[in-house]
């Protein structure tokens, strides 16, 4: 099997079924709609600024979609046949067990915490005592 | 299709009239090319690679007491909105130079695949830059410890203070141009000079308005150091006086503006500065930014070696592994872009 003639049977058999100028532009045109979405979250427009959780979900959902484009018709993945999932599902899989195995050791690494860490981190406080002596400041200075 | 295997034969035990021969028996070769199965096989091991990566970030993201705002750390999200938007473009010029070449439009398929390498050299330079505006303003990890401290306390004030004692004797070839005297080029080896006095008597006409700005605040946090028996509101004075925490939408174009501290009037005070969160972030932000350039560029290495290629059909079995990386790298950047500029 060398790849000419892989190449040539993927032309000849593959590219009346799929692909075609037309779906590409389709696919890039949602690909820049969706990305103006979740820079939308940034704007003042969005309804939900004092709710970040919203804009997360929201955002998390677009990247997904958006990923899902790229792969099923910018890969081909659509396209292809079954060994896909072999080699998608389970390196998916693993990736998330990865995530999930570091929440016990790093993510709640602040529920218990040594006095000494506790000396040194940074405290929800603290950015308020910076923007409190940053407001004074300019109070300061408008006074001037 | 179908791949021949040879397969040795299992008889070794008994029959002696076998030996030598060899069973051929067809197996089914999966329905794709050698290449494109590796490179699907490289991709299941890089899906890995950045989840554990972005998955880390967002467990200590979450997990942290705090993080920074995007713009306490100069991030611009417009400029990550049209990095976003030049791979999309990239992503889609690859896969365009793939069908230019399947239908034997080899020249087409070059100028594809040459505007694919400018838009990822694009993003690359963007990426440079605003790595540049990070450094600018003191922020990367550094071991055993950078301009970046966590919260206005005492052992901030005394960074402060150290880094002011060292500013007093400074070797004459490392004193700033906007500083030099006439006397500094008759200067021993071993001379040193007192910066900070020299800032302090820097005549009044030599400094802009930000600068003189900037002076005053200097002379207050050069007294308010001399005693650090202090509250630690007092601390939160002197880091605002250093670098100032930009407001929401002062970061601006590339991260710059916004400050009127210190640091950001003579950047080359170096004073440590209060971010909350800023280290972590840090850390985490060049190393997936990093991590992922360095794909970027390798991507752009396989597309200039590509360009030598004629890319015609025989050849589009290579331009789509390559694309098929690319695209990754895409994918990779548009769970980047969302979870460290608008998180």
């Amino acid at each position: 099997m060398s790849n000419h003639s892989a190449s040539h049977d993927h032309a000849a058999v593959h590219d009346h079924a799929h692909g075609g100028l037309g779906k590409y532009i389709a696919v890039f045109a949602a690909l820049c709609f969706l990305t103006t979405m979740s820079f939308f979250t940034y704007s003042p427009a969005w309804p939900w600024r004092d709710q970040p959780q919203v804009g997360w979900a929201f955002m998390m959902a677009v990247s997904c979609t958006k990923a899902l484009l790229v792969v099923l018709f910018f890969m081909h993945v659509w396209w292809e046949a079954n060994w896909k999932y072999v080699l998608t599902i389970p390196a998916a899989m693993m990736a998330l067990f990865l995530v999930i195995m570091l929440v016990p050791d790093i993510g709640m690494r602040n529920r218990m915490v040594s006095q000494e860490r506790a000396i040194h981190m940074a405290r929800p406080a603290d950015v308020l005592l910076l923007q409190k002596a940053q407001e004074a400041g300019h109070s300061e200075a408008a006074a001037h | 299709m179908s791949a021949p295997a040879i397969s040795a034969p299992h008889d070794h035990g008994h029959g002696d009239g076998h030996h030598g021969h060899i069973h051929l028996q067809y197996q089914p070769g999966l329905p794709l090319s050698r290449g494109k199965l590796i490179m699907w096989l490289f991709l299941s091991t890089e899906i890995m690679f950045f989840a554990a990566l972005l998955g880390s970030y967002i467990v200590l993201r979450f997990g942290a007491a705090v993080w920074p705002k995007p713009h306490h750390v100069h991030l611009s999200e417009p400029l990550g909105a049209f990095n976003t938007f030049v791979l999309i473009c990239s992503s889609v010029t690859v896969v365009l130079a793939l069908e230019a070449a399947k239908a034997n439009k080899t020249s087409l398929a070059k100028i594809w695949m040459l505007a694919t390498l400018l838009l990822g050299a694009l993003f690359l330079g963007v990426k440079a830059y605003e790595y540049q505006a990070k450094f600018a303003h003191g922020i990367f990890p550094q071991a055993p410890h950078g301009l970046i401290y966590e919260r206005p306390d005492l052992y901030y004030g005394s960074a402060v203070r150290d880094r002011l004692d060292n500013l007093r004797k400074v070797p004459v070839s490392q004193v700033p141009a906007a500083l030099r005297l006439p006397d500094d080029t008759k200067a021993k080896p071993g001379d040193t000079v007192d910066v900070l006095k020299r800032l302090d008597e820097a005549p009044e006409g030599s400094l802009n308005a930000e600068q003189q700005r900037a002076r005053t605040a200097f002379q207050l946090v050069q007294k308010m150091v001399m005693n650090l028996d202090q509250q630690a509101y007092d601390m939160a004075v002197i880091a605002d006086q250093v670098a100032p925490l930009p407001s929401e939408g002062a970061a601006g174009a590339a991260g710059h503006g916004g400050g009127h501290g210190i640091n950001d009037a003579f950047p080359w005070l170096r004073l440590p500065m209060v971010i909350p969160g800023g280290n972590m972030w840090a850390s985490t932000y060049f190393l997936l930014t990093g991590f992922h350039a360095v794909h970027v560029a390798v991507g752009l290495i396989v597309f200039t070696v590509l360009l030598g290629y004629t890319l015609g059909p025989k050849n589009a079995g290579m331009i789509e592994n390559a694309g098929l990386y690319w695209h990754f790298v895409d994918l990779v950047w548009i769970f980047l872009f969302p979870v460290l500029y608008l998180f």
